[in-house]
This record gives C-alpha cells, structure tokens and sequence, in this order.
C-alpha cells in the first residue's frame, strides 16, 4: 500500500508573516519556513497506520523552491521518501494550477490513499483536497476530525451543520484531515540520522511533461488589492460607576454587536 | 503554492470607540542620540577603571596610617580555627563541589530561559501514577522548566548530603564564624585586597574571614533561599493553603529568587576571579585533587569538569531532552 501525503512549506505561525502588498504573495523570506502543521497531523495519521501493522510505504509530497529542509523533517517524524516539485514557471501558482500539479505528480508516483491537511495555515485555501480529487476522478473525504485506514477503504467522521458524518470509501481515494485527527510525533535522533539517507526526489515541469503556473493559459486567480493589518486600537476603558451596565449596552448597540 | 485569493474591499465599518476619551498614542520615544554605539560603554569602563583606581590608592592611603596599620596587625584578616577543625579538602568534598558547580551552571541557564522563553519547544506532564501519585491531576509545564525542576531537584539532594558530611566531619567549622573576630577580620581582608596588597593565605588549612563569611552566606543563605522560593513558586507548593500563601505570597518568592540568582552569579564570578589570582595550581589541586601540592593534577580535573558542563550544556536542547522527560511524563507540543 501507498500514502501519498501531501505537504506544504509555510511561514511559521508563530512568526511574523508578511504579505507583499504589491504582488500580493506571502513574503516567504520573511519569517522561518517549516512543514505546515496541519501536514504533520495528516503524516501522522499514515504512520500511525504502519506502527499498527499495516504494510505501508509513506511518500510525502510537495511543491516549492528551497523545501528541502521541511521534507527532511517530514522523513525525520518517519516518512519513507520525499517527492519534490521544484520549477520556477510555478512561483505565485493558484490553487488550480497547484492542483493540476499534483495530479501529475501522483500519477507519476502512484498511490492508494492521498492525505492532505484541511487548509494550509498561509493560504487558507482548503479547496486543493477537493480539486485533486476531480482532477483525479477519486472520491473525497474532506475535513475528517477522525480517520481510520485500512487495508482496502478509509473512513472517518467529519463535523458538518447539525451533525457529523461517518464517511468510508474503498481505495484509492483522497481524504483531508482536521487538527483535530492527530498529535504530530517529534522527530527522535534516529529519526534524524535515517532521514539523511533517504531518498529525496526532485521533478520539475518538464519530468512531469505537463504545462502550469500562473503563466499557463486559461483562467487564473488574481490578486486584485493587498492591505497590511491596521495596527489594534486600544478601546474605551469602562469604570463601574453605576452606569457601566448601560455604557456597555451602548457600546454593543453603537457597534451593531447585539 | 496557494496564491492569496482577491481580498474583499472593506463594506463593515470597524467598530469605533464608544466612549469621548480617545485612546492617546503611546508617548514618543526620545531620538537616540547621535553617537556610536561603542561610545556608553567605553564610557562606563573608563569611569569604573578610574572609581577602581581610587578605590586602590585610598586603601593604600589608609594603610600608611598608624591606626589603621595597627588595626590590620591586630586582626590579620582571619580567624583561628577550633582545635577540632579538620585539615585539607577530603575527595568527597571535592566531589560535592564540582555536582554543585555542574548543577548551578545549568540551573541558572534553564532558570534564565524558564523566564524569557515564549513559545516553548515541547511541553511535560507528569504520569500520574506510581509512586509519585497526587489527588490533583498534574499540571502541564514547559520542557524548560521541566529540566530546571528536574535539575533543582539533583541540586538539593546534592545540598543535603553535603550538609550532612559537613556536620559529620567538622569541615562546617571553616566556612561558618565561630567569633565575632570575623567581622573585623573581614574588614581587615577586604583593606588587604582593595590595597592590592593581598592577605597571605593557605586555604588548604584556613580560609580568610572574607571568604568565610562570603562561603558561609551562600551555603547557608542564599542556598536554601533560592530553594524556598523556587518551591513557593512550583506546582509542588500547596496553592489552597489560604493562610500560609497570605503569609507568604508568591510575589515575595518571585521578587526574591531573581535577585539570589544575581548574588549566585555575582558570588561565581569574583569566586573564580580569586581562584584564578591567588594562586590557580594551589587552588586547583586543593579543591579538585584533594592535595596540597604544586602540580597540575588538580588543573586538569577542572578541565575535564569544564568540559563536562559544557557537553551538558549543549546536549540540553528539545531533541535529547524529549526522550529524557518522556520516562516521566507524557511530552506534548
């Protein structure tokens, strides 16, 4: 069996992000690139599969120049081999073309199961799961709080209005987890050792012999305007006096918040 | 690759205070003068270059007195020791200091980083089971902190076998005043160094009143002060003892425990100065090859000491502590 985990370099959260207000793209010099974590949730959820006995190869994928670093991470936390599309055409790509991307790059490595984050914590997107699995022509599980792999099928339960689901699908199918799915591991010092010796493959567009980016003809997301976060304002500081319970209650109402 | 979607143009009005009194700016900071940086502190060592030098020279002025003189030749700058007092530094003593000189190090390290880490690199929660089992459930803490308990904890059992062969051997006897003789002796010690015209000294038999005092306020003072108020602050100490915790509040342990760290580190450095300047292949043997020779056994054992703190203090990263703590508790992100 194979699981395909796709994986997205992004500034770390708990750094200071910046978006370039001229090109609207994330600034991605800016703060310390790591493995989403959201990724490290999905990772997990393979190779918790495969501590529990299921005979399984573990490929972590992804798209991006100068990743090298966070796949090693990936293969230090215990995945098998890492599949890199590094082109420079791609810079700036929507979630389209990344998509297209993908698909290539999984029908190239081949797979039974492909697992995603939910949304990656730069873009928020969350639609890419989705567009794989059309482009592909695979069923879905979207957001799964809960997953369960196993031999021929995955299932899990995913939060919806009013309820949640239980979902199951035979393989091959594309599933998106939540954070809620899995606590990532912390790579040990064995892990680190083996993960220089694994294998890191790079494919550019060409390997794949198809054509993508914001370049590539057709339809095309476009940033239209990008504003740096107004800096927080202090607000009206309220002393009970007596009257605190009716200034909060104008507050509120000159605020449209009741 | 996720390129941002369209931002939205802003419909809502964002919500405007409510109240006449507007927030006012933070108040400018005043330009940094224009001058280089190295300017303050070539500044500041060259007005305490000149403070020390004074020091010296009135200290020399001083002694050129009758009076003064007189006072020095009375009280020599230490304190005969009872005739029960043992000789030397015994191997276990030796022992003890270097445990205490590795724990120290590392304690004031994880102790430092324990206050100015914000986002720690793993957290730890002790397994509630076996024997150290408690009614309440325990509570998560960061690895950093972790490894300054953990460390605290090896540290104080340190302290108390030392303290227990101390008053087994009567070694207690050369760092704690047994005559008021001490104080003018320290007097006399501290004019002796200010001179530059150091007291004569043979620690392996008898310390100066100076050193005395100074051993004898960090063993017996600033030790156990820093380990009350390291507990006061800790989740060992009992938070719902209402009465006790108004008596002594946890604001008191915060403001003192710092500043013992500062006396702690104060007390190392001139510490190491002395050691190294009144005599550093003495020194070394006597307290780290147990004799009272002029070889450079007891050099060597401090170099490998040295080199021992400074391998746990590189090893003391997330990567090799996680599996650490993880034999007592569960280590989470």
């Amino acid at each position: 069996m194979k699981i395909v985990v796709l994986t997205k370099q992004v500034p770390d959260t708990n750094s200071d992000r910046k978006l370039n207000l001229t090109t609207g793209l994330t600034e991605r010099d800016a703060s310390d690139p790591v493995p989403d974590e959201i990724n490290e949730r999905a990772l997990e959820s393979a190779l918790k599969y495969r501590d529990a006995g299921g005979d399984v190869e573990v490929i972590v994928l992804t798209i991006g120049n100068d990743v090298t670093k966070s796949a090693r991470k990936l293969l230090s936390m215990g995945a098998d081999s890492a599949v890199i599309v590094e082109d420079g055409s791609l810079a700036g790509a929507d979630m389209v073309q990344t998509a297209k991307v993908l698909a290539a790059a999984l029908r190239r490595i081949g797979f039974d199961l492909v697992l995603a984050g939910n949304e990656s914590t730069d873009g928020r997107g969350g639609v890419v799961p989705a567009m794989l699995a059309e482009l592909l022509g695979l069923p879905l599980l979207p957001s799964l709080d809960e997953i369960q792999i196993a031999v021929d099928a995955v299932s899990g339960e995913v939060q919806v209005d009013g309820g949640s689901l239980s979902l199951r699908s035979p393989l091959p199918a594309v599933a998106s987890v939540t954070e809620r799915s899995a606590e990532a591991r912390f790579p040990n010092f064995k892990g680190i050792m083996q993960a220089k010796k694994k294998p890191v493959t790079t494919l550019s567009l060409a390997d794949l012999g198809i054509v993508a980016g914001p370049e590539a003809p057709g339809a095309r997301s476009v940033m239209v305007s990008a504003l740096e976060r107004p800096a927080k304002q202090a607000g009206p500081k309220i002393v009970d006096d007596g009257t605190a319970a009716d200034k909060l209650a104008d507050f509120l109402a000159s605020n449209r918040l009741l | 690759m996720g390129a941002p979607a369209p931002t939205p143009e802003q419909t809502a009005t964002p919500p405007s205070p409510v109240a006449a009194s507007s927030p006012t700016p933070p108040a400018a900071k005043p330009p940094a003068p224009n001058r280089p940086v190295w300017v303050k502190p070539v500044l500041t060592a060259a007005v305490a270059l000149v403070a020390a030098l004074l020091v010296v020279l009135v200290a020399r002025w001083l002694r050129t007195l009758p009076a003064i003189d007189g006072f020095i030749g009375q009280y020599p700058g230490h304190v005969a020791l009872p005739e029960s007092a043992p000789t030397g530094i015994p191997a276990w003593l030796a022992w003890q200091h270097f445990l205490n000189m590795f724990f120290m190090v590392l304690i004031i390290r994880t102790g430092i980083q324990v206050r100015r880490t914000q986002r720690p690199a793993a957290y730890w929660t002790r397994k509630n089971t076996g024997l150290l089992k408690t009614r309440r459930p325990p509570k998560k803490i960061s690895l950093d902190l972790w490894l300054h308990l953990t460390l605290d904890f090896l540290w104080a059992l340190n302290g108390i076998v030392f303290m227990v062969l101390l008053f087994a051997t009567g070694q207690w006897m050369r760092i704690t005043p047994t005559s008021w003789d001490v104080f003018p002796n320290a007097a006399s010690a501290l004019l002796q160094y200010a001179s530059l015209d150091w007291p004569t000294e043979n620690g392996w038999v008898n310390y100066n009143s100076l050193q005395v005092l100074a051993y004898f306020a960090t063993v017996f003072i600033a030790a156990p002060l820093s380990l009350i108020t390291g507990l006061r602050m800790s989740n060992v100490w009992p938070a719902d003892a209402k009465r006790l915790n108004r008596f002594y509040p946890v604001e008191l342990a915060r403001a003192v425990h710092f500043p013992v760290m500062g006396y702690f580190v104060a007390f190392i450095a001139v510490h190491v100065f002395l050691v190294f300047f009144t005599g550093v292949l003495a020194n070394l043997n006597h307290m780290y090859a147990s004799n009272d020779g002029a070889s450079w056994a007891g050099f060597w054992v401090f170099a490998a000491s040295l080199a021992v703190v400074a391998a746990a203090w590189l090893l003391a990263r997330p990567l090799f502590l996680r599996p650490l703590a993880a034999l007592t508790g569960s280590v989470t992100k």
